[in-house]
């Protein structure tokens, strides 16, 4: 699944660990989702949507 | 209920902290493998330095320390399924796959090498022994294959996401 999520905390100029302190994740899930190793929850998802004021479908695109 | 529904602590447990490194931490080491650590001297006790008096020992007290060191495994699994629900949902997914792969795997490893000796395929290969025999059934021999599975499956997990 392709994200924005670097671009986004690249915008507020957050570090991995700014992200992962906001969303309750280790700095290594931030850079999971953002290399596109990994999905989250949607749980996780809606905590993203919420913290940069966006819905899911604008951050998250799903392939194909 | 792993995956799904649980409130995440601010700073969520890691698989490192239990592991040699820069993230080793003393604390949740003990506080997560303590049980496994206690078992583990229990059966060395039993097996190695009480060996051959623990047989002259009333029924009793002897089921009582068999009891004793399957209870501190018990409590261990306990203790590491708390630590694995405080990590954050992709190092659970992580952890509980590489649970599972460790323990799979000692415990096929133990059956097959029991099986293999109740054979006597190793009295043939290494002779037969002046004490006891070859067979693996201890505390002490579980925990060293876990940990050595419990390496090879983290390190084939966290590959997957670095």
């Amino acid at each position: 699944m392709k994200n924005k999520l670097r671009e986004l905390r690249a915008a507020r100029e957050w570090s991995q660990s700014d992200l992962a302190d906001r969303l309750g994740v280790s700095r290594q899930t931030v850079n999971a989702i953002e290399t596109e190793k990994y999905d989250p929850s949607l749980p996780l998802a809606f905590k993203v949507a919420k913290l940069f004021k966006q819905s899911i479908e604008e951050i998250f695109e799903a392939e194909g | 209920m792993l995956y799904s529904g649980f409130v995440m602590n601010a700073k969520p447990n890691l698989p490192n902290e239990i592991f040699w490194g820069k993230e080793y931490s003393w604390r949740m080491d003990s506080k997560v493998n303590g049980w496994l650590a206690l078992a583990a001297v229990i059966s060395s006790l039993t097996d190695i330095i009480f060996a051959h008096t623990v047989k002259q020992w009333p029924m009793e007290a002897r089921v009582g320390i068999v009891l004793a060191e399957f209870l501190a495994l018990a409590l261990w699994a306990r203790s590491v399924t708390q630590w694995i629900r405080g990590m954050d949902e992709l190092h659970r997914r992580i952890m509980t796959s590489v649970m599972l792969a460790a323990v799979g795997a000692t415990f096929f490893f133990m059956l097959l090498w029991h099986c293999l000796n109740r054979a006597g395929l190793f009295d043939v290969l290494f002779g037969k022994p002046k004490a006891g025999g070859w067979d693996i059934g201890t505390v002490c021999h579980g925990f060293l294959l876990f940990v050595l599975f419990y390496g090879i499956a983290q390190a084939i997990c966290n590959r997957r996401y670095k």
